[in-house]
């Protein structure tokens, strides 16, 4: 490998706000708490999962007061269920809203989903019927999710596994309008866009050019399952070529947004999910991009949207005392 | 629901009930809801939320619960899994919340609930003790604690302690806390017979700790936290054991009071909020 040469990519199309270009971040993981507050390694900036640690009165929130010192945070949720049409969980939305304040989260993320109903919460990040009836539902939603929060929120798109068939706009559409309603920012997720367009048989390239890269703040990479037949949001390996080559494009595009890798199933050593972020600085120098550390082999089934991450190793922290 | 007619929160109701109980999905409205995938029909589409619903929960009640999936075996355990997660689905926007029922469902769903108390199947019981234990200690490790406040030294008075407010007070019928730890180390332990476990549990610089105490020294704690003051606890524990008030104060003082305190049983009165 010559990692000098194909120097292909200049500046982005766009300048981002500085604010807004954190760098290379890695996703919070409590695999990785006793790791990073011994090596304080060179990362550029933390994304933590709001629900792990707007409860939190032990060592978990004690960690993250920690981080915040030292490096810049992001807020990422996974509850707020914009989508549903349940009523909004107001006291989800005032701890949130105190969680933020209390660490400096540069800005607060969730995903453009519902994840339950009737009081219900699936934990998965479930599909919207994308309608102007649910446009109007949404952008009403998140008016009052940001006069709450007193911030701008952050939207993703998710990864999808169904269409529905009374949908009458894209998503890119749907966001863009979203966007446009509400001034609500986006997290573009580089690998869930692949995985939607592959799954639903659309295309990747009509994704890209319907998206509105001038409202993203943040872009999220993670690594896949393909199954054949349908590709799995697993976060559990590293990112492939295709979405490296779509984060290349959107990398230029919204002027270097805060980009950050998700590592959630099977999660290796901090390094090896350090390092594979680290990758991304290739396709945005246009160099040859430096060969992917060894992973272990995926072992189970492809689940998407992991989550057992989040919860804690409570047994490693216990110990029987005899008197 | 008729996909023809359905509203966003029909819609909605009808795919959280084709999660949490897939085998109640009807092909017509199926394929007129869901387009189908690329290479797949509209169930399969479907079926990949369906799978990755309990496969996802399933798992995170084993990490919440690794003593009970050890006890039950991974395949029971995953059995019972199943079942309480399509009674007793989440409720809450935490994970943390996921195994809070889990040991009152396995009681309320053991097959020989009807049978008098003596007649019934003593896993089952070990089962439930043992899942309350494992549930306290998931709670207390991430509940508000007393670190980064000043602890108690033993130079103060009686009257200016009380319980640390998360300390666990537990009773079992089992073992549960020697088997848990067991496991812990990685151990193979078989099922305990039955003898009557007393347990404090406190947590002291993000430390969990599991203290076997005597009934005695139970009943004790447990009136310091109904009375909120130890004088009281100890003035009730010598009517309770018809030893004499001075007995009973010698003991706390001499056997355990230094011990507890070091152990973060207690808090300054004025250090609780």
């Amino acid at each position: 490998m010559d990692g000098s040469v194909t120097k292909t990519v200049t500046q982005p199309e766009t300048q981002g706000s500085a604010d807004n270009r954190l760098g290379l971040g890695v996703g919070l993981r409590n695999s990785h708490f006793d790791h990073i507050l011994q090596a304080w390694p060179e990362v550029d900036w933390f994304e933590a999962i709001s629900e792990n640690f707007m409860d939190s009165g032990g060592r978990p929130r004690w960690v993250l007061d920690q981080i915040k010192e030292r490096y810049p945070l992001v807020l990422h949720g996974v509850s707020m269920s914009i989508g549903s049409t349940d009523p909004l969980d107001m006291a989800y939305l005032n701890k949130l809203k105190a969680l933020a304040d209390d660490v400096n989260a540069r800005w607060v993320s969730d995903h453009l989903c519902w994840t339950g109903i009737m009081g219900l919460n699936s934990h998965d990040l479930l599909p919207l019927m994308l309608t102007e009836e649910a446009l109007a539902h949404v952008a009403a939603r998140v008016r009052t999710v940001q006069d709450v929060l007193e911030r701008p929120l952050v939207l993703e798109n998710p990864s999808s596994y169904v269409q529905f068939q009374k949908s009458t706009i894209s998503e890119p559409d749907f966001l863009a309008a979203l966007s446009e309603e509400t001034g609500c920012q986006l997290l573009l997720d580089v690998n869930n866009v692949y995985v939607t367009c592959f799954n639903a048989g659309t295309s990747v390239d009509d994704y890209m050019k319907a998206f509105p890269f001038e409202k993203v703040v943040q872009m999220h990479l993670a690594g896949h399952q393909h199954c054949g037949t349908h590709i799995v949001d697993t976060h559990d390996g590293p990112v492939c070529d295709e979405v490296w080559d779509l984060f290349r494009t959107a990398w230029q595009k919204t002027g270097g947004a805060a980009t950050l890798l998700e590592w959630d199933g099977d999660v290796p050593e901090f390094d090896r999910v350090h390092a594979e972020v680290l990758r991304a600085r290739a396709y945005i120098d246009g160099i040859e991009p430096v060969p992917e550390a060894a992973t272990q082999k995926r072992l189970g089934t492809a689940t998407s949207t992991p989550v057992d991450f989040m919860v804690p190793n409570v047994m490693n922290d216990s110990r029987m005392v005899s008197q | 629901m008729s996909a023809n007619t359905a509203t966003l929160p029909d819609m909605q109701r009808w795919m959280m009930e084709a999660l949490i109980a897939p085998g109640s999905v009807d092909a017509p409205n199926l394929d007129a809801t869901f387009k189908p995938g690329a290479h797949i029909d509209a169930a399969a589409c479907l079926g990949i939320y369906q799978r990755s619903y309990i496969l996802r929960l399933r798992k995170c009640l084993i990490e919440q619960f690794p003593a009970t999936a050890h006890a039950l075996g991974e395949d029971l355990f995953c059995d019972f899994a199943d079942e309480y997660l399509r009674t007793c689905p989440s409720d809450s926007y935490t994970l943390y919340e996921l195994g809070r029922r889990f040991a009152a469902w396995i009681d309320e769903n053991r097959p020989d609930r009807d049978l008098p108390v003596d007649e019934r199947e003593r896993w089952i019981d070990f089962m439930i003790d043992l899942a309350s234990y494992e549930r306290a200690l998931f709670h207390l490790f991430d509940a508000p604690g007393h670190e980064g406040r000043a602890w108690p030294t033993g130079d103060e008075a009686d009257d200016e302690l009380v319980l640390l407010p998360s300390l666990v007070l537990a009773h079992s019928r089992f073992p549960v806390a020697w088997y848990y730890h067991e496991v812990r180390a990685g151990k193979a332990p078989g099922h305990p017979p039955p003898a009557q476990e007393f347990l404090a549990v406190a947590r002291r610089d993000f430390q969990t700790s599991t203290y076997p105490l005597s009934p005695f020294h139970y009943r004790f704690l447990y009136a310091v936290r109904q009375h909120g003051n130890i004088g009281a606890a100890l003035e009730e524990l010598a009517g309770w054991s018809g030893r004499p008030l001075a007995d009973v104060e010698r003991s706390w003082r001499d056997d355990v009071r230094q011990g507890w305190i070091d152990a973060g049983f207690f808090v300054h009165r004025d250090t609780v909020g």
